[in-house]
């Protein structure tokens, strides 16, 4: 079964490439605006051979994987109080629902006045996107769990903190893995967003490089990596996700 | 013998989201002598779960008490047990992790706890799904399991609000036989909340028939019916508590 959808898969990109070599190979096409992708293969292995591809691909996977980090502890956190204690969620609930809607592109050029072009304002955009999402969500499933697990739990003889952990936690589990799956996706396209407007490396940056000499088969590059990073990152994701809720939902 | 159970002019109104007062549950009074089954039966509506929230301490009274063992009820505890219509299964336990969850209120070694839960597995015939979770459990196990882990935590009262509801009719008498089986041998003080006029006379001592608006009990019916019993045995003193209910229920 796996072995036909990778199949499958392989057939439709190598159909598409196809289709995309031939376009440019009888001038269908302008390629010094949408170079073929041999031109493409040959900007990413002389990238590759600059050392530029890989040490790239670690800056902006680092700064992916600290920006994550950071906000998802914190989103999760965050959600697990506004959604349990009263007082806290009155308290926070306003506000950001108020910061919700801002998108985080709009935040990097505050965060260059703030933490300079290095990497502090990478990290605050990217953490703080993650935060929203992973907060949203965590709010969301655990001010929903069902009630009959609370009462069950309780007429179980559970105290507070048992009733917390073996309880709530789970109950919202679901809610919470979804939202660092959000999360995940949205640290990459605010990377991106940080990268394009004040860096000195990184996969955002070397697109924003490429369009300084009309190098759109280094743009492309650039490209291809995000997309097969995010792929892959996503792929994980579902993986660790079925680990860790295994159960049934129903 | 502990398990007795007072209910005096127990009462309860909430306001709905439009702020106005709404009586889920006028005042009425009912005792439970330790030890005995009892079951309330009456058309939707009539406030027999609330009642039941009530007693099981989910929702608080507005008016009058409740006592368990002369102790007023004021909040949930696992002196009142409870297994609820919707099984309420943690799905993130395995079968013997929901009922090593009942058995954490005792103070016990884990192997101890272990041994204790496969013990109250066994009891409803599930020892050799322990490890199985409840999403791959069959309706009627995980009833059965639902009621081995209520009653893994030892209460004195043990509260069923249509446990048997959502279950197919076959699946339902085998669980009721179980209940049966199960009751007669510890004797915990049931009260017990159904639509179905079989289920009432199979397995309670006492039916209280209760009426909608307002809610009271309008009849109560001593079944003398000797026990070991079994849901196959039907007899004439059967068949005339069901037509007196029948009626009833009709004009209810």
């Amino acid at each position: 079964m796996a072995g036909v959808k990778l199949l499958r898969g392989a057939a439709s990109l190598g159909a598409v490439l196809l289709l995309w070599s031939l376009a440019g190979h009888f001038a269908l096409i302008n390629t010094d605006l949408v170079p073929t992708p041999e031109m493409v293969w040959s900007a990413g292995v002389e990238l590759y051979h600059d050392g530029l591809l890989l040490s790239d691909l670690a800056i902006s996977a680092r700064r992916a994987a600290v920006g994550f980090t950071l906000g998802a502890g914190l989103g999760v956190g965050c959600g697990l109080l506004t959604a349990r204690i009263r007082w806290i969620g009155h308290a926070l609930h306003p506000i950001l629902n108020l910061l919700r809607p801002i998108p985080a592109i709009a935040l990097v050029p505050l965060a260059i006045v703030w933490f300079g072009i290095g990497e502090p304002s990478k990290t605050f955009v990217i953490s703080y996107t993650v935060f929203l999402a992973v907060w949203l969500n965590t709010d969301h499933g655990a001010s929903h769990v069902a009630q009959t697990y609370v009462r069950a739990s309780r007429s179980l003889g559970a105290g507070q903190w048992r009733e917390f952990f073996a309880v709530i936690l789970p109950a919202c589990a679901p809610h919470i893995v979804s939202g660092l799956r959000l999360g995940a996706a949205l640290a990459f396209l605010s990377l991106v967003a940080a990268e394009l407007t004040g860096a000195s490396a990184g996969i955002g940056y070397r697109i924003q490089e490429a369009r300084q000499f009309l190098r759109t088969d280094r743009m492309f590059v650039g490209l291809v990596e995000l997309g097969v990073l995010g792929a892959l990152l996503d792929a994980g994701f579902v993986q660790i996700s079925r680990r860790l809720v295994h159960w049934d939902q129903a | 013998m502990t398990g007795a159970v007072a209910i005096e002019q127990a009462a309860v109104t909430f306001r709905d989201r439009a702020g106005r007062r709404v009586q889920a549950l006028a005042p009425i009074s009912l005792d439970l002598a330790p030890g005995s089954f009892t079951a309330i039966i009456g058309p939707s509506g009539c406030g027999k779960s609330t009642l039941l929230n009530a007693v099981a301490g989910f929702v608080p009274l507005t008016g009058g008490r409740i006592l368990v063992d002369g102790v007023p009820v004021t909040g949930p505890t696992p002196e009142i047990g409870v297994v609820f219509q919707q099984y309420a299964l943690f799905p993130w336990f395995t079968a013997r992790g929901n009922v090593e969850f009942a058995l954490r209120r005792f103070p016990m070694a884990a192997a101890a706890r272990r041994a204790a839960a496969m013990a109250a597995l066994e009891e409803v015939g599930l020892a050799d799904r322990a490890h199985a979770y409840p999403g791959q459990l069959s309706g009627g196990m995980r009833q059965r399991v639902a009621l081995a882990r209520t009653l893994a935590a030892r209460p004195r009262v043990l509260l069923m609000d249509e446990p048997f509801g959502a279950l197919d009719a076959q699946t339902r008498l085998a669980m009721q036989e179980l209940l049966l089986r199960v009751w007669e041998h510890r004797r915990t003080t049931v009260l017990f909340i159904t639509h179905d006029i079989d289920e009432a006379l199979v397995l309670s001592d006492v039916v209280q028939v209760m009426s909608s608006a307002p809610g009271r009990f309008i009849d109560r019916i001593d079944v003398t019916r000797p026990r070991p019993r079994s849901v196959e045995q039907v007899d004439a003193g059967y068949l005339a508590h069901r037509t007196r209910m029948l009626r009833l229920l009709r004009h209810s």
